[in-house]
């Protein structure tokens, strides 16, 4: 009751709708907070549970995962978003896309999977973008797959400097191709196209999965399995000639090869391996390659077949001793290599394993829509998971809401509703109607200032989730800085507005915030930084180590951040200071101008100090943060400093920010001074962030890109017209004020 | 008593000492400092775009390292057809950190207060001033070489990554070779050389720091500079050399070479010609089977038998290191390194033996001298690591607590003092 005396209904209605963004299930973002402690639904007997098909655990891209992120992260490659369309346009969840294309591609190749917004592209398909839209079936593009093909391959032959934009586009559809394909075929190894010499010479030709003949796969696998029993009874058969010996050759190339069309290892690791490999399907058939399949080449066909009667005569278990002296001793010699990877493939390798049993039963109920044998084979699967990678998959599950409940784009929504708030509460000052008077402006201030925490908490376990999956600190790429730096520079808004509650700190953070959520989204979208769509890659061994990266890295991120803050706050007062001399000049005696002018002394006075304060904040952390560089530098590379591109970007913000602290101490610059110089912070910040990585030139181009050329010389534009703004809108107000009595 | 005390202490005033000192006042100008930093970011920032046309090397060498830079706008800029034609003095490191030093330490002298208060700014401006001088001494005498050890095999030298040296080995005696080296610095052309222990003088007569090869026909299709060559390996596989410039970016392969001819008294005995490969003179047998000879080219006169090569500078060590076996693992379905690791044992003279792991962020240091896992070949077996002399490391990390505590104490101050105020106002 206190509370809504105290609150106005329209800045109480803000604060709810705030708090329940932070919070509660909206749109596509289905989970809650709560969610995250509630225990995993009971399945659901009736239909077929894709909820629970979400959580089966797999390896991509270096990491276990669900199948949900899998899901989620190829559509975000595929599509940009984390959805698939039907036929008629309606949202197809990232799972059930996912579940299609695995189980029953032929369901899939007619969702809408692609992105196309490439006029040229679109023409190679003769497609036009306002008639047919953007987004496209792989059957759609199934009669231009050559074309695509071909034109990739022109462009890729191009230096990168030269690429245009048509050929980067048409690059990035034929990763999408292939990239879908290889998802297609990651649980059934494509066969062999059908009536080859090949298959007809070695009798293959009813060998391969049929679905007229067959049950499922495993009957093809159950082939397989015998011919590679008679030919371990019988070693005598391996020999350059033999017919059985051709055969197995030629299976366990197809089988090889075909790992080579698997996105992800579906497999988990086989109990007693001590390295805990995940298999692809034709590695748990065949094991793995020792080395690239061209260097099959360079084999000497005799050696090779009697090295390989030798070993498949040997017991199992030396042979297993001679397999591992032979990978670690021969490496140079592929005969010896290969020889061995067919040996452990003919004689260690017996059966086939339960889980591929399980995968062709979960197809075969999901296409005859039998929820009961689906839902059965999901939960053995799992189980199976759990017990052979019990360590490897505790996250899954948290993993899973975490996708759901998408703590960065609610932030991003919520943000908006901060800055809307805090803009009101100007208004409302200005205006000062009995309706909207100062008390509704402090309510909306206050709307503003306690909402930023609530959101604050979102955004916060966002970071906190994504630490817990990777077990990294905070900042690990391009991408988790911009969540960073926007984090950083809210929770700094926050404390601030506790302090001086004027509703501008709070409505920078929230631009700040945001910001910076969209230009994390932006990178990841794009696929020359994340190729796999995961946000949460695995770090190269150089940058792998969590002290320094907790340490050196969060702490320039945090200079970044600050030094962004300043720059806002530097324009928030150049956007007031335009708004004051253009009133003013106008002699007009309304209520803005009065009131502007009589509040003046006091915010400049309190928002050069808070730009002051935050460039101290900002001076300390990026100096003590590149410092810090310096120190991991020499401990890993033995020289403190290296002038790489990075590093003198992180040097040029330090000098920056000590530039603007020594002008305002020396009496230089004043507040207009000291705000033009902290929004070429701005500049300065962007440069270090970006800029530096498009040179594609030192060790921290790990995160090289160029898509954001454009992006970022518009904001430096953009940073600069503010500055010219600050310095001309005197004199040009004077001009008109001089023209207007010759106007009457 | 009190009196004295503050006459005393009027002498460390600011005006006393700018009194004392008049000269140094316009040293210690705020403005020359913004100045030096404004300039400071323009240097940096020149530099750091001029890494992609001439590498970090060559942007080091031509702007930090020097006192002035000439620049040329980038072609390839917008208006850059106009722009790119002027050349622009751009202030080098050497000038700025110069100035700024004494621009630093004249404030100490006449503008910081030498006060309790203010202790917090003295600390961060000492700080920098160690940066500043740690970093010249390092550019300076910092040296890097690389140690590449097989696997089973033990190194006891390590190479420079720049820099060449032509090496005469006499192994007359199979148990205990000889070398005199003759360092890049004295190959200069048209320079007649006397070298200790070898009967014959060293007549340069062509040298440089990179060249392209190949092979030719004739002695007559060679190139100008290789044409007299008439022994060794030159002449044998009809080499024929084009000097390039030295290649200074971060994956610069460069091939020094040396063409001289031996001298007896005045007797010529013929023209030689020699090619350091840059991760050294074993590599050859890898180029080409012509070129294996490269490592070593013998000589024989009067019953002795010497080898000649050029090669990258070479330091021999007191102590070697063993390579006893690598690892290098990558992340599960992935191309992303996980792990680089070499175990070795450390031979010291004194016959002890260590074990040691070296990997990524965790080197080895050993008497003054720092082992970084660099480079590393699984199939051939074999790692490299980079090794850092650098006796001036801990000033960085001293620069880094004095920066860090000063920093600490003055804003923490300013922070208390804000919060003070605002929770004043709003109360």
């Amino acid at each position: 009751m206190k509370f809504l005396k105290r609150y106005p209904l329209i800045p109480s209605a803000f604060f709810a709708v705030g708090l329940y963004l932070a919070i509660l299930p909206f749109g596509t973002t289905k989970a809650s907070l709560l969610d995250f402690v509630k225990p995993e639904p009971a399945p659901n007997a009736e239909i077929i549970d894709l909820e629970a098909f979400s959580r089966i655990p797999v390896l991509r891209g270096g990491r276990v995962k669900p199948l949900d992120s899998v899901a989620r992260n190829t559509l975000l490659v595929l599509r940009n978003k984390r959805t698939a369309l039907d036929q008629n346009g309606t949202k197809i969840p990232a799972i059930s896309w996912l579940a299609n294309v695995l189980l029953n591609p032929e369901e899939a190749d007619r969702l809408k999977t692609f992105v196309i917004d490439h006029d040229q592209v679109l023409g190679l398909l003769n497609r036009k973008l306002v008639r047919d839209g953007k987004y496209y079936s792989y059957n759609e593009l199934k009669p231009f797959l050559e074309e695509i093909d071909k034109s990739a391959r022109d462009s890729g032959k191009l230096e990168r400097e030269k690429q245009d934009s048509f050929d980067q586009n048409i690059i990035d559809l034929y990763r999408s191709v292939l990239l879908y394909r290889k998802l297609k075929h990651t649980l059934s190894p494509p066969a062999p196209p059908p009536g080859t010499k090949m298959t007809e010479d070695l009798d293959l030709v009813t060998f391969f999965f049929d679905s007229a003949r067959d049950k499922d796969r495993t009957d093809e696998y159950s082939r397989f399995r015998s011919i590679t029993d008679a030919i371990s009874q019988d070693p005598s058969t391996i020999r350059i000639g033999s017919d059985a010996f051709a055969k197995v050759v030629f299976l366990l190339d197809h089988y090889s090869r075909s790992n080579l069309w698997s996105e992800f290892f579906p497999v988990p690791p086989e109990l007693g391996d001590q390295k805990k490999r995940w298999r692809k399907v034709g590695e748990s058939l065949v094991g793995e390659e020792p080395l690239d399949s061209e260097q099959k080449r360079n084999l000497d066909p005799t050696q090779f077949a009697s090295l390989l009667q030798d070993l498949v005569r040997t017991e199992r278990g030396p042979l297993l001793e001679r397999v591992n002296f032979i990978l670690t001793k021969e490496k140079l010699n592929p005969t010896a290599l290969f020889a061995a990877q067919y040996a452990e493939a003919i004689k260690l390798r017996t059966g086939i394993d339960p889980i591929l049993s399980l995968y062709e039963k979960l197809r075969q109920a999901y296409v005859a829509n039998d929820p009961t044998g689906f839902n059965e084979a999901v939960s053995l699967i799992r189980e199976l998971c759990e017990k052979r990678a019990p360590d490897q998959v505790t996250k899954i599950g948290f993993e899973k809401t975490f996708n759901e409940y998408e703590p960065f784009y609610r932030s991003s929504v919520a943000y908006i509703i901060i800055f809307l708030s805090s803009c009101l509460s100007w208004f409302c000052l200005t205006i000062n109607t009995p309706k909207f008077n100062a008390q509704h402006s402090k309510s909306f201030k206050n709307v503003a200032y306690h909402l930023t925490l609530i959101i604050l908490i979102a955004h916060t376990f966002g970071l906190l989730g994504r630490m817990y999956i990777e077990g990294r600190p905070p900042v690990t790429n391009l991408y988790s800085s911009a969540l960073f730096i926007g984090w950083g520079a809210v929770l700094l808004c926050w404390f601030t507005e506790k302090y001086v509650r004027l509703g501008i700190a709070s409505s920078m953070g929230a631009m700040v915030g945001f910001g910076s959520l969209v230009i994390a989204h932006n990178l990841s979208l794009d696929s020359s930084l994340n190729p796999t769509g995961d946000t949460m890659e695995m770090m190269r061994a150089v940058l792998d180590s969590n002290f320094w990266l907790a340490t050196h890295v969060v702490t320039v991120t945090i200079g970044y951040s600050t030094t962004f803050l300043a720059g806002f706050l530097g324009l928030a007062y150049i956007f007031y200071y335009f708004i004051h001399q253009v009133l003013v000049s106008d002699n007009s005696d309304n209520k803005l101008s009065t009131l502007l002018s009589s509040s003046r002394k006091q915010l400049e006075k309190t928002l050069g100090s808070m730009i002051f304060g935050i460039t101290c904040f900002s001076l300390f952390f990026s100096l003590v943060g590149t410092v810090l560089g310096g120190i991991w530098a020499d401990q890993s590379w033995g020289r403190f400093w290296g002038w790489d591109a990075k590093e003198n970007g992180a040097l040029l913000i330090v000098i920056w920010n000590a530039i603007i602290l020594h002008a305002r101490w020396a009496g230089i610059a004043k507040i207009r001074g000291i705000a033009c110089l902290a929004i070429f912070g701005n500049v300065v910040t962007a440069w270090s962030w970006f800029g530096t990585n498009m040179l594609g030139v030192g060790l921290h181009s790990y995160g090289f890109m160029d898509k954001a050329f454009n992006p970022l010389m518009s904001f430096i534009v953009s940073q600069m017209v503010f500055i010219c703004v600050a310095y001309m809108v005197t004199p040009i107000c004077l001009l008109f004020r001089k023209k207007q009595p010759f106007l009457k | 008593m009190n009196n004295q005390s503050k006459k005393k202490k009027s002498a460390y005033t600011v005006g006393a000492r700018q009194k004392a000192f008049p000269w140094v006042v316009p040293f210690a100008s705020v403005r020359l400092t913004l100045t030096l930093l404004s300039l400071s970011m323009i240097l940096i920032f020149v530099a750091t775009l001029e890494q992609v046309r001439i590498g970090i090397r060559g942007a080091q060498a031509e702007y930090f390292e020097s006192f002035y830079g000439i620049w040329y706008y980038p072609e390839q800029f917008w208006g850059g057809s106009f722009l790119s034609v002027v050349p622009l003095p751009i202030p080098g490191g050497y000038l700025l950190g110069g100035l700024l030093i004494i621009n630093l330490i004249a404030a100490f002298v006449t503008r910081f207060q030498w006060s309790g208060k203010k202790i917090g700014i003295q600390i961060i401006h000492l700080g920098i001033i160690l940066l500043l001088i740690g970093q010249m001494t390092t550019q300076a005498i910092q040296v890097e070489s690389r140690m590449q050890i097989n696997k089973g095999e033990s190194s006891d030298y390590i190479e420079r990554f720049h820099g060449v040296e032509l090496a005469l080995t006499d192994v007359t005696d199979a148990n205990r070779s000889k070398v005199v080296s003759i360092p890049e610095e004295l190959l200069k052309p048209g320079s007649t050389l006397r070298v200790p222990g070898f009967p014959f003088k060293v007549r340069v007569k062509a040298f440089g720091p990179n060249c392209s090869f190949d092979f030719k026909e004739s002695a007559a299709q060679r190139s100008k500079i290789t044409m007299d060559v008439n022994r060794g390996i030159g002449a044998s596989a009809n080499l024929s050399l084009s000097p390039r410039d030295e290649d200074y970016s971060n994956d610069a392969a460069n091939f020094g070479y040396l063409v001289f001819q031996l001298v007896n008294g005045s007797e010529e005995l013929g023209t030689w010609l020699a090619v350091a490969h840059p991760a050294g003179n074993d590599r050859w047998k890898f180029v080409h089977t012509k070129l294996e000879g490269m490592a070593f080219q013998p000589l024989r006169h009067e019953g002795r038998l010497w080898g000649v090569e050029l090669r990258s500078i070479r330091e021999y060590l007191p102590y070697s290191i063993e390579l006893l076996k690598i690892e290098n693992e990558f992340y599960q379905g992935t191309d992303i390194p996980h792990n680089f690791e070499s175990h070795v044992n450390l031979n010291l003279e004194s016959g002890q033996k260590r074990k040691a792991l070296v990997y990524m962020n965790t080197p080895l240091r050993h008497g003054g001298k720092t082992f970084y896992q660099y480079q590393m070949n699984k199939a051939a077996d074999y790692t490299v690591f980079q090794v850092i002399r650098n006796p001036s490391w801990l000033v960085p990390y001293i620069a880094c607590i004095l920066l860090s505590v000063g920093l600490l104490w003055q804003f923490s101050f300013h922070l208390i003092n804000f919060l003070r105020k605002q929770s004043k106002v709003s109360a």
